[in-house]
């Protein structure tokens, strides 16, 4: 039986409703795109006005407060190295990037994780929906993205946020699944209501695993940022995507390391947050 | 079915009349099946593939009244005793708590019964990692709405009577066991509750602070007028701090009765095995061990020491090795009512004595 008309059948309607999609949401994809590069605009452009040491400086007092001085000044002292190799402009970027896409990931996935660690329907709906996110190759959430959101950061941006999305969500639910029997015993038995039992022992509990989600975000939203460079993200990964087509691996080289200084630093900051959430105040 | 208008002056705390417990995929039906067909446990796993946790359970706790309900492992004590705040809800029976049918309470009122009413402390203590010692006490004021000065006022209050009074900053990380449980202990009791539910609160500790917190915990409960049930699977700390004790076996209800009750007349051979290594010198009275007074032609009543019927045998020993005739005269009102001797003595040592009087 040969089963190429039903194949071609199903693409062609891919196509047609990528198609009805473009002409009918145009606004609605303006809209989106405006809004994520107005605000990737912004924030970039703040944070080149701002002298580069002093966003050193701020990292390095972050860094400090959460994982000792040695750490602090270690980052200070790498985000400098990324001015003196010529890449601030693209480092400053790629963060914005990130961090937009991570905070997005935050503000959907969270509350999705949470109503998911209460309700075993929606965990069975939501798993192989992330599952697939997490098994596709992820130059595929390009392809979307570019049509309907055209060649720039925007398109970088939902990309990101696709792939950023299924950790939060997972360790949000896991977390709050997680909160253990006797303290669920202990909020109905105090008589506490539901939105205080939530906030008083279901939140303490789930926020470590809500926490490490986070970071796992941001570590794929730094791995998918580069290969976003492809569509014009900007940022370091359109530094490294150009150079390897000129096949200049010098710069190639400083751009790999300056991503690997962003993530080294923000990885570290946000699993210190994790943790001292975990244990004492 | 209400009942809260009918309910007497003197109402039991609490009620459990005829209550089951049945868990499976099939449990309405295996209700369904007791209901109409009485069938027992057996019958219903066979039958339907579910387990009775709770078996026709039927009690009462009286006010001030410490109820223990001993067994082992799997014996249902602990489905039952969240049977009384319906943590869980029972398959079929009513429990009343001060005469007031709990199994169809609306939410408000139910939490308004476990905040104001029932306490609660559990085994594994169940202190909130992220709080300090005097938070994790304030807490069931803190959901209930109490504002912060007044919760802090009474949480102290509350810790200064468990022996915390200096440990309010700390984390829970940083107590003992025992001390952990203290903590449990004074957060049931800043609710002011009348009845207090201890899920095997002391089992998890070693025996030396065990029996420390066994008797603080009886000593308070007493003090402070509070009802408890009390669960446990030591009949040691069953003896040591319940007024009465049932004994659970695989979900039912072997005997209830007091210590004294359960030791000197088992109800079965289970019962029996259990109670075989209690020791009985304090806790076996003299109403328990005396002869008739007939029975006794040794010497004149009024030549031999006497003791009231509550004496118990380490007394009794005492007394009969001071007296000349070695007989002690049992006096309840002002008038003899019985005798005991070494031998009556011996024989309620060992254990298989009937006793001719006092044991109902």
């Amino acid at each position: 039986m040969d089963l190429t008309p039903w194949v071609e059948a199903f693409d062609a309607s891919v196509d047609r409703s990528m198609a009805w999609a473009t002409d009918n949401g145009g606004l609605f994809f303006d809209l989106v795109r405006g809004a994520l590069e107005g605000l990737f605009d912004l924030m970039v452009d703040g944070l080149i006005f701002v002298p580069f040491w002093l966003v050193a400086i701020a990292f390095g007092g972050i860094a400090t407060r959460s994982l000792g001085w040695k750490a602090g000044l270690a980052s200070a002292a790498a985000l400098a190295f990324c001015r003196v190799m010529g890449l601030w402009t693209a480092t400053v970027e790629t963060m914005c990037l990130v961090l937009i896409s991570v905070v997005l990931a935050v503000i959907i996935g969270v509350p999705v994780g949470v109503v998911a660690g209460y309700s075993r329907r929606l965990t069975r709906i939501l798993e192989p929906m992330l599952d697939l996110i997490q098994t596709l190759p992820p130059y595929i959430y390009l392809l979307p993205a570019i049509a309907f959101l055209g060649y720039g950061p925007a398109t970088a941006i939902v990309a990101t946020f696709i792939v950023a999305v299924p950790p939060v969500v997972r360790l949000s639910a896991h977390g709050f699944r997680m909160t253990p029997i006797e303290f669920i015993e202990l909020g109905q038995a105090t008589g506490a209501r539901p939105l205080d039992a939530f906030l008083k022992i279901r939140v303490p509990f789930a926020l470590p695993s809500v926490m490490a989600g986070i970071n796992q975000s941001l570590m794929m939203a730094f791995g998918m940022v580069v290969i976003a460079g492809i569509v014009g993200s900007g940022g370091l990964g359109e530094t490294i995507y150009g150079a390897v087509r000129k096949l200049d691996i010098a710069l190639s080289v400083n751009a790999a390391i300056a991503i690997v200084i962003l993530t080294i630093i923000i990885d570290r900051i946000s699993q210190s947050a994790g943790n001292s959430n975990g244990g004492t105040r | 079915m209400t009942r809260n208008d009918t309910a007497p002056y003197d109402a039991p705390l609490i009620e459990c009349r005829s209550v089951w417990k049945v868990f499976g995929d099939r449990s309405r039906d295996a209700i369904a099946a007791i209901k109409s067909r009485g069938l027992g446990k057996r019958e219903v796993l066979s039958e339907f593939g579910c387990v009775v946790g709770v078996h026709d359970a039927c009690f009462t706790v009286g006010k001030g009244e410490i109820f223990c309900i001993m067994g082992l492992s799997g014996s249902g004590k602990s489905t039952l005793i969240r049977l009384l705040n319906r943590l869980i809800d029972p398959s079929l029976g009513e429990v009343l708590v001060k005469g007031r049918a709990i199994n169809d309470m609306p939410a408000a009122e139910l939490r308004d019964l476990r905040a104001h009413t029932i306490g609660m402390v559990f085994q594994n203590v169940a202190l909130i990692p992220t709080r300090t010692v005097l938070e994790n006490a304030a807490f069931g004021l803190e959901v209930q709405g109490v504002a912060p000065a007044e919760r802090r006022r009474i949480a102290i209050d509350a810790l200064t009577r468990v022996g915390l009074g200096d440990w309010l900053n700390r984390y829970p990380r940083e107590l003992s066991g025992g001390m952990q449980q203290r903590v449990g202990l004074a957060r049931a009791l800043a609710a002011d509750p009348e009845i207090i539910l201890m899920d095997e609160p002391f089992s998890a500790l070693d025996p030396l602070i065990r029996r420390q917190l066994q008797d603080e915990f009886r000593q308070l409960t007493k003090q402070l007028g509070k009802s408890a049930v009390f669960i446990t699977h030591d009949l040691d700390e069953a003896i040591r701090i319940g007024d009465r004790i049932a004994i659970m076996k695989d979900g039912a209800m072997v005997q209830t009765g007091t210590a004294e009750e359960i030791v000197m007349n088992p109800a079965d051979q289970y019962v029996a095995d259990f109670v075989a290594g209690i020791s009985r010198i304090h806790l076996v009275k003299a109403g328990s061990v005396m002869m008739p007074v007939g029975a006794f032609t040794a010497a004149p009543l009024d030549a031999l020491p006497s003791a009231g019927l509550d004496a118990d045998i380490d007394r009794l020993i005492h007394l009969v090795l001071a007296s000349d005739h070695q007989a002690v005269a049992v006096i309840d009102g002002g008038k003899s009512v019985g005798v005991v001797t070494a031998r009556t003595l011996l024989e309620g040592l060992k254990g298989d004595h009937a006793p001719a009087a006092g044991v109902a």
